[in-house]
Order: structure tokens, then sequence, then C-alpha cells
């Protein structure tokens, strides 16, 4: 995992101003690794400056080697640090990056790739920036993690940029899945002082710094007018405070810090970056954050468990249904695979209507510039669909997604063998019924694999693959490798009602809607599941689902696990349309709710790890990250339940202790 | 249904620094078609009157048409360097004279009336690319004697130069090396180069920098030091590393306009294309090239070699100068000859040097305004020779 230390290397090039300083930043890997600021790093950029500033120059040019200018601290050091080794990074940051913005002579940050965290911080401390037109990561991702930009972002940011951009920036941005500005943002934002083209980048930023140092340009405060900040930092907090109720402390911190920004010295507001780093890092958010981040962005890639067998070719895919689901899988398929896609339902009209609604969305993507109207025509002639069980005839792939009643879906897969040919991967998208009986009047079970997909499927990038015990490794392999170039995350289960992520939030609704049998109000039950920074209220969630079928889906596991997912009067009078019913009045208070929710998950986490659903904690963690949405400070949810003790309590031991497969 | 022939004249010129091939060069990690692009935007930036979308044709030469140069180098290069989508290119290889022979192309575009603008040049980037590489020597070259075996090396048909020419001694050969350096150096010193050579950055291995000189400029070269030197290509040879070109990185690329459109965009025509001539010669002395190729375009314009009055020539080997000198009748130490140096001061990038010949003979005009007739020359690979002969535009005529 540890890749090269990135190394601070200087050059110099004579100029007609004298010689100027070029210093690179490079860990000798390709673009796919970038440049990151770990211990070994600093002491690079120390041994830099030592002989910058013994030097004679006439200015510095700072810049990252190709397509990566710095990506920040290196997250591999942040793992189980204590609060004194966090104060000493930041102090070491503050000190490194302040002799940069101390230098005697004019200093250019030419960022020329991918910028993050550090990356952005260490360009902020020079006194002049050019971006290259093709960088599409310019960003200070630091909350996301459950931190905040601490070597000088909070400071330099709202005293280069104004208070509402550095808001933005440093805390809303990265709270909507980690939005990262392009090179056109960040120059018409404030944060470079030229926009040029990538071609000749590094020498078009030289011949910036050229003409600033000969027309006279020479060191730079920034010096933003800060006089709304305050009011604009109290807007931010009601703001937050509707997103994360106060359950992560990181985007708090960062608020407070960009308001101090106002009165403070540099010095001072490096003084509070440290003591918020010193607190934050080591807190159960950041590390929960950490654990996240590396599950999504590195394990989730690898595929654990996926057999190494060469997927079939997929050329043709059937979609049973045409509803809300089908549809949106559909359109899907269509824009990923760009082959043809069939639909197929009981009646015309309804075919029609979906098809229509797949040009229809097409045409909004043409309208938004982000298909070519050419490109749209053709993958619209790629869609069609009948009444007709012949229209499968000759696909790769068939997935159905019709109501979910097991005798229904058991009907279609009949139907649609009876027209396809024996290695047709049939898949279903069902949310909770048993794969392996859905497959049991098939004559070739072999190819049936389950890819259940999240509602909205646009935005959620989860994919549960199940395999029942009969799945083969080549259908299996097939689903996986549709999903990547769905550019979907798959995740491995076994077969088991309600998979992973419908299993824990059905657990997690059971104790909510027991609540409301006993006199809870919704206000109060969805407080409760709230305070875990969840995105979405219970109830809001209940409505977007259908109340018909998350009662559906209740019954389901009630029928696998009647004690711990018990019918709800309230959810079967919903479902109809109705109010809650309370069958006894005997409320409990958010406090003790939330705790039952706490409880309730670490429970079902631990059954599914002993049932073997999957073998590892890190993949519960996972589908609840990517297919509910869960904050990265919770760590999915195992770590804050490890962190927190509930675990222990629940289950007598750790969650990341339990399992087949674990990870260290 | 006679038409007329249209003039052609240069306009302007520019190269890369030259930089050695291999770990060591400025442009080890830089692509070819990169260093391709930032000559073509260079010539651009130089050259503002001139509206990219007239540009009618990108002609640019390669020898080892693959890897970064293997894109049809004239469109590939066209795109990356930000040319409308309209204006289209091609590659051309004629070894050694590939931005010669890419000149002549673009020049019979202009004059038949095709074309008004044409971007013409070359890269070679030696490192990426080493002689002969990717070629699949056909063998009947072999077993029918088609060529001697001694014709695929380079080194080695020179050394059959100084078997043929047995008064071109090794001394000879190393004071006209010892001359071509002191000449480099002194149009580095004296701002020459500046006007002819683009900077470029560069990433390598110790982080991005800034080229600067060429390469391989040895300055304090002397017959002593380079009579030391082993020769590489044979026993008791006389061909060593100090009297011929190293193995270079380089791009080049010209502007060539018809008067006309000179006229209609203001673009000052520095020389006019007055003839050119190719020639084959026996591969094994494939050095003799260009002294029937210089004859045959002298014959086709009128003039006697006296009448020329510079001379920019290739120099893979002093002693290919030599026998050149010696088939002329001019003095190896004649200043008209490569007065700014040549190849063994600066290196050779195969298909791009044609240009810097004449960028450097163009200036060369500007700074000799009474002299009217130039000639730039290579020998070539296989036995061939180029010469294009010019006419001076500089004089206020």
């Amino acid at each position: 995992m540890a890749s090269n230390a990135t190394l601070f290397k200087l050059q110099a090039v004579s100029t007609k101003v004298g010689r100027i300083a070029l210093a690179t930043m490079d860990n000798g890997e390709d673009w796919q690794k970038p440049n990151t600021f770990g211990e070994a790093a600093l002491r690079s950029l120390e041994a830099l400056l030592d002989r910058v500033e013994a030097d004679d120059c006439a200015g510095l040019l700072l810049t990252g080697k190709p397509f990566v200018f710095a990506v920040g601290a290196d997250i591999d050091e942040f793992g189980e640090i204590t609060p004194e080794r966090a104060r000493e990074g930041g102090q070491a940051g503050h000190a490194l990056f302040g002799r940069i913005r101390a230098l005697p002579f004019p200093t250019l940050a030419a960022i020329n790739g991918a910028a993050l965290g550090g990356g952005v911080e260490i360009a902020l401390h020079c006194d002049y920036r050019t971006i290259s037109a093709d960088v599409r990561h310019f960003a200070c991702p630091e909350v996301l993690l459950g931190l905040i930009p601490g070597w000088g972002g909070t400071q330099l940011i709202p005293r280069l940029v104004g208070a509402e951009q550095a808001v933005r920036f440093v805390v809303e941005n990265p709270l909507r899945q980690n939005r990262m500005l392009n090179a056109p943002q960040a120059f018409a934002a404030g944060f470079a002082d030229a926009l040029l083209e990538p071609v000749e980048f590094l020498d078009e930023s030289l011949a910036v710094l050229v003409r600033t140092i000969e027309e006279g340009g020479g060191k730079r405060e920034p010096a933003a007018d800060l006089s709304d900040l305050e009011e604009v930092v109290r807007k931010a907090r009601s703001r937050i405070d509707d997103q994360v109720h106060g359950a992560a402390p990181a985007p708090y911190r960062a608020l407070d810090l960009i308001a101090g920004a106002g009165s403070w010295t540099i010095e001072e507001g490096y003084k509070a970056e440290e003591n918020a780093l010193a607190e934050l890092l080591p807190g159960p958010q950041a590390q929960a954050s950490v654990y996240s981040f590396y599950l999504v962005e590195r394990r989730a890639k690898r595929g654990i468990g996926v057999p190494d067998t060469a997927p079939r070719r997929v050329s043709k895919v059937g979609v049973v249904g045409a509803g809300l689901m089908a549809r949106q899988l559909a359109l899907l398929f269509l824009r990923r695979l760009e082959v043809p896609v069939v639909l197929r339902d009981i009646s015309q009209e309804q075919v029609d209507d979906a098809i229509a609604w797949v040009r229809s969305e097409l045409e909004e993507l043409v309208a938004k510039s982000r298909l070519a109207e050419a490109k749209a025509r053709f993958l619209g002639s790629l869609v069609s669909g009948s009444t007709d069980w012949q229209v499968f005839s000759g696909c790769d792939l068939v997935l159905e997604a019709v109501f979910e009643e097991l005798e229904l879906k058991k009907a279609v897969f009949a139907e649609v063998e009876q027209v396809v040919g024996p290695e047709t991967v049939l898949a279903t998208n069902t949310s909770s019924l048993s794969v392996t009986a859905l497959g049991s009047g098939l004559e070739h079970p072999e190819r049936l694999v389950g890819m259940h997909f999240f509602n909205p499927v646009a935005v959620l990038p989860l994919v549960e693959l199940v395999r029942t015990p009969e799945t083969d490794d080549e259908s299996l392999a097939t689903a996986w490798a549709v999903t990547r170039k769905l550019r979907k995350t798959g995740v491995l289960v076994r077969d088991a009602p309600g998979f992973v992520v419908n299993r824990l939030l059905g657990r997690q609704g059971s104790v909510v809607t027991t609540a409301l049998d006993h006199g809870n109000t919704v206000e109060e039950t969805d407080e409760a599941v709230l305070r875990l920074g969840v995105p979405m209220a219970p109830s809001f969630l209940l409505q977007f689902v259908g109340p018909k079928v998350a009662n559906h889906v209740r019954h389901t596991l009630h029928d696998a696990w009647p004690d711990r997912f018990p019918l709800s009067p309230s959810l079967e009078s919903i479902a109809e349309g109705g109010d809650p019913v309370i069958v006894e009045h005997a409320p409990r208070s958010v406090e003790e709710l939330h705790e039952a929710v706490l409880e309730a998950l670490a429970d079902e986490v631990r059954h599914i790890l002993e049932e073997g659903v999957v073998d590892d904690a890190a993949d519960v963690d996972t589908c609840l990250i990517l297919g509910a949405g869960y904050p990265f400070w919770l760590g999915g949810i195992t770590k804050r339940l490890d962190q927190t003790g509930v675990s222990e309590r629940v289950t007598g031991r750790l969650l990341s202790q339990i399992g087949a497969r674990v990870t260290t | 249904m006679g038409r007329e022939l249209r003039e052609v004249v240069y306009v302007d010129g520019v190269r890369t620094v030259f930089g050695r091939a291999g770990e060591d060069g400025y442009f080890w990690r830089t692509r070819a078609d990169d260093m391709a692009v930032k000559v073509v935007r260079e010539l651009l930036r130089r050259n503002p009157e001139l509206p990219p979308e007239r540009i009618d044709d990108v002609v640019l030469a390669a020898t080892a048409q693959v890897g970064d140069q293997g894109l049809t180098l004239g469109r590939d290069v066209a795109l990356l360097a930000g040319l409308p989508q309209s204006v289209p290119g091609f590659a051309v290889d004629r070894m050694c004279a590939g931005a010669l022979t890419a000149t002549t192309a673009g020049a019979g575009e202009i004059a038949m009336g095709a074309a008004d603008v044409v971007l013409v040049g070359g890269v070679e980037h030696m490192g990426h690319h080493p002689m002969g590489d990717d070629v699949d020597f056909n063998p009947r070259f072999v077993s029918e004697r088609i060529v001697d075996d001694s014709a695929a090396v380079m080194g080695q048909t020179a050394e059959n130069l100084h078997d043929a020419f047995p008064s071109l001694t090794r001394e000879d050969a190393d004071a006209f090396a010892v001359a071509s350096q002191q000449k480099a150096a002194r149009a580095w010193d004296e701002g020459v180069m500046d006007e002819l050579v683009v900077r470029m950055a560069v990433f390598t291995d110790d982080g991005w920098t800034v080229t600067e000189r060429d390469q391989f400029l040895r300055p304090e070269t002397n017959l002593e030091g380079l009579a030391t030197l082993r020769t590489p290509f044979r026993t008791a040879g006389r061909v060593t590393a100090g009297n011929s070109a190293g193995l270079t990185d380089g791009a080049t690329a010209a502007l060539l306009v018809s008067e006309d459109a000179a006229d209609e965009l203001a673009l000052e025509p520095r020389m006019r294309l007055v003839s050119f001539a190719y020639a084959g010669v026996q591969p094994e002395l494939m050095g003799l090239g260009p002294v029937p190729a210089t004859k045959r375009a002298l014959a086709q314009a009128g003039l006697a070699v006296g009448d020329v009055g510079l001379f920019e020539l290739n120099e893979p080997f002093a002693v290919q100068v030599l026998t050149w000198c010696e088939g002329m009748g001019i003095a190896a130490d004649d200043p008209r000859l490569n007065p700014y140096g040549g190849a063994i001061a600066c290196g050779h990038p195969l298909a791009a040097t044609g240009v810097r010949l004449m960028a450097q003979l163009a200036h060369g005009f500007r700074e000799q305004p009474d002299v009217r007739y130039g000639l730039t020359a290579l020998c070539i690979g296989l036995g061939m020779g180029a010469a294009i002969v010019w006419e001076n535009t500089q004089n206020g005529g």
C-alpha cells in the first residue's frame, strides 16, 4: 500500500529577471499514485527550503509531477494517532508552509493537476497561483473525513476568497458527496490568478511569474473583505444542523476556525488549527472516516470474493418489467453498455411509456450537454419493448424488476428460460426475496444471480451481488463485470432475506415502528435515528420506498426471523394509507430509542456475520455507505458500534472480530 | 490551359533545444509529439498575423514513425497544438532529409495552388527510437549483395568515406569539429540561437526543468582532446564521437507561404525557394549524396557554386562535409560554410535537422543582406542527398 515518498525536487532556470527556483513535488510514480505529504515529504520540503533560503533567487515556482499537483496529507499515517502526534503534524506543516510564505521573493504555485487538502494549502502559501484548465479535482475534503484543513486552509481560504466561498469550499462541498471544483470553477471562485491552457502550462506559468516580477509585483497578502463573515458563518451553522444534527464535530469546528480568521493573526489561526487537529484526528469520527475512505476508495474496488473467471460477453440486455425501477435500469444499461436493451411488460401501453421515458431522459442529457445529440439518437434507437416474451431471444443478460412476489418472479423466469440460451445470465433485482427460491424452478439455476440496485439508481453506487449455492463462477464474474461497466460498486453477498442493506434498515425500522406502536411520535423516532447522522429520516425513507413495499419487506424478514422483525400494526396501517396505531401507550425517550437503534444494529450485524451473509464487517460498512448513504464518520456502522462499546455490550465482542474473513 | 507556378517563401522557423538521446537527455521523459507541438505553437506565437485557420496543411517528418512519432504526425500534432480541426496534416519520411522533404512537399502544394500556407518540420526522439530499432531489413539486401553490409551503420559509411578519400585524415575531421564547436559557442553567446531556439519545460527524474542550451555543446573542445577519443566503428578508424554528431532528440517547424499570401497576411518573406533536388548514390557511401544533389539544384537554377554566398550543411560526420567541400571546390574553413556551427556541436535529430539549416540560413541572410543565394543540404541513409537553393529576400529588394 505504501508507495514511494513524495520528494520536493529543486531545479533552477535562468530568466531575464534572474534565477527562478523550480520546485517539483514528485513521488516517482505515475499519475495513478498521486503525490501525498507524509513525514518523508515534509523532511524533503525542509531540505529544499534550507537550500532556497540560502540562495539568491528572484522567485520560486512550485508544481507537481505530470497530471498531479498534490492530494494532501498521507492518510495512511492517520490511523491510531495520538493527540500529540496530530498536533505535531499540524505544527510541522505550519512551520514549513509558513517558511514558503516568508520567502523574501515572489512565489507562484502552478497547479498542474489534482490538488486536494494539503495540496491546496501549500499552494495558498504561495503569493500567486496559476491553474491548468484541465484540472478536475480542486478541493479540501477534510470535513468529509471528520477533519479540518489544518495546514492554514481555514485561515487563508477566507482571506483569499471571502466568507461565502470559504464556507462552501471547506464545509459544504465535502458534505455534498465530496463535491470538487474543476479549474474554471476554482478560477472563478478566486483561488487562482490565471487559468491557463494545459498544453504549455508550465512554460506559461513561468512566464506569468517572470512578468509579475518584471512588473514589480512582489509579495502579497490575501485580503478579502470579511465584513460579512459572522453572518455567513451563522447561516451556515444552521444549514449544517439540518444536515448532520450535531452528530459530527468537524463541520462545526471548521466553521469556528473560519469565523476566527476574521480577527486572528495567521499565527493565532495556525495555533487554533493545531488544537482542532489534536482533538479531531485521534477522535472517533476522523478515525472512522479514514476507515470508510479506505473501504470505498481501495477495498471495494478490489472485488473481494469475485471468482477469477473470464466474464461472458454481454451484447444484448433484457429487462423484465416497465415500472419505475425497470426503466431506470434500462436507461443505465443503455448508457453504460451501449447495447440493445429490450423491455417486456404485460401491457404494451406501459412498455411504450417506459421507452418514451428512457428517450426523454436521453434528451434531457443532451439538453444538459452531457450527451451528444447524435449519440442520444443512436442510444434511443437501441431501446425497444413488447408484451411478447420472444423479445428476450438473443439476450446475454436478463434482469427482472417486477413486483416483489416469489411466484410472480418464478413465473417470469420460467417464461424467460423458454426463449433464451442456456448461458444467458438471469438476474433478479429482488430486495428481500430468497434468490435461491427464485431459481428453484429453473432448468439452469446455476446462471441465476441477484443484482440488487438501490433507488435512486443514478445516485447510489451500490449493487449487492447475490450468489446462491448453485450460482456458477462465470455467471457471477459476468454480473461483476457488468456492474463495473455500469460504474457501480458491487459487494458480494450470500443469499439471505434482505441481504445486508435492507436487512439492517429493516431492523432499524422495526425499532422505529415498535416505538410508534407504543405511542412515540414520528418526530421522536425521526430524531432518534437522525442523531446517528444519517441523511434520511425514517419517515422520509418510508415514503420514498413506499409504505406498501416497506411492509412487504417487513413480512419477508418477519417470516425468516419473527423475533427480531415483529409485524407492526402501525406499519400495516400506514401501508393502507392510515395513521400509526398505538397498541400500548409506553413511549420511550429519544435517548432510549437512539440506544435501542444502535443495539439493534449491532445485534443484526452480528447475525449477518455469523450466518456468513458476508465474511467481514468491512463488507457491511461498505454496503451502508454506498447503498444507504451512511456518512463516512460512522465508519459504515460497525466502526461506530465498536468505538462506543455498543458492540461489546450487545454481542460480547467487537464486530470487527466476527466473521470468516476479518480485515486487520 | 497552361498555368503558372506560384512562388514559395519561407517566413520563419524555430526549433527546440537539442538534447542528448538517452536516459540522461533533457527529453527522456518528454514525448516526441509534445516536442513538435511546442515548436508549432511557438511558430504561431511568433507570427500572430497568421490566423491559424489559414494553415492549409501540416507536414511533419520523422524517421521512426512508431510510438510517440507514430500517429500521422502532421495531423496528430495539429490537433494536440490546438489548431482548428479544419487544418489537415500528414507525415513524411526520408530519414535525415525528413524536414527538407516536408519543406519541398509543402512547397509543391503551394506552387500547385493547392495551398497558401503550410507548416513543415520534423521531430526525432532518438532516445525513444534508436536508429533502426523497429526496422526489419530485407534479407535480400545481404543475399543478393544489393548493398554492402556497412551501409546500415552510418558510422561505418563515414569510415568508408575516409577509405575512399585517403587525403581526408582524422586530423582534418577533428579540426573541422573544433571549428564547428567554436562557431556554435559564439552563436549562442551572441544571441543568434535565442532567436532560433525555443525553451521548453520538461519533466525529468529530478523534477521539472527548462531546457536552455543544446546539450551536446562542448566549446572547450580542442585537437589534443579529440585525438585521444576511441574510434567505435572500426579498430584504427578515424570516426569518433568528437568528429560526428551525437544521437539527438529535437523538433523543428517552419512556416512556408505563397508570395501572395505573404502579402495578404503581412508576413515578412525571409527567403524564396529557388530550386531543389534529391539524388541517389552508393548506399555504403551515403555521405556523398549532397554533391550530386547540390549540382542538380544549382543547374536547375542556372547558378554556379560561386554564386552562392551561404552554405548550411548538415554535419553528421566531419568527413562527410569534407567530401562535399572537395566535390564542390569549397575550402573546409570557408566562412560561407556553416557560420553558426553545425550538427557536430548541436546534434542531429535526423528528420528534424532540415528546418534547423533553413532557420540558420535565413538568419545568415539577415546578417548579410548582400548575399543573394544560399544552400541547405544533407546526406541521407541508404545513399541519398538533398539540396535546396534559396534566395535572400531580406535585402530590401
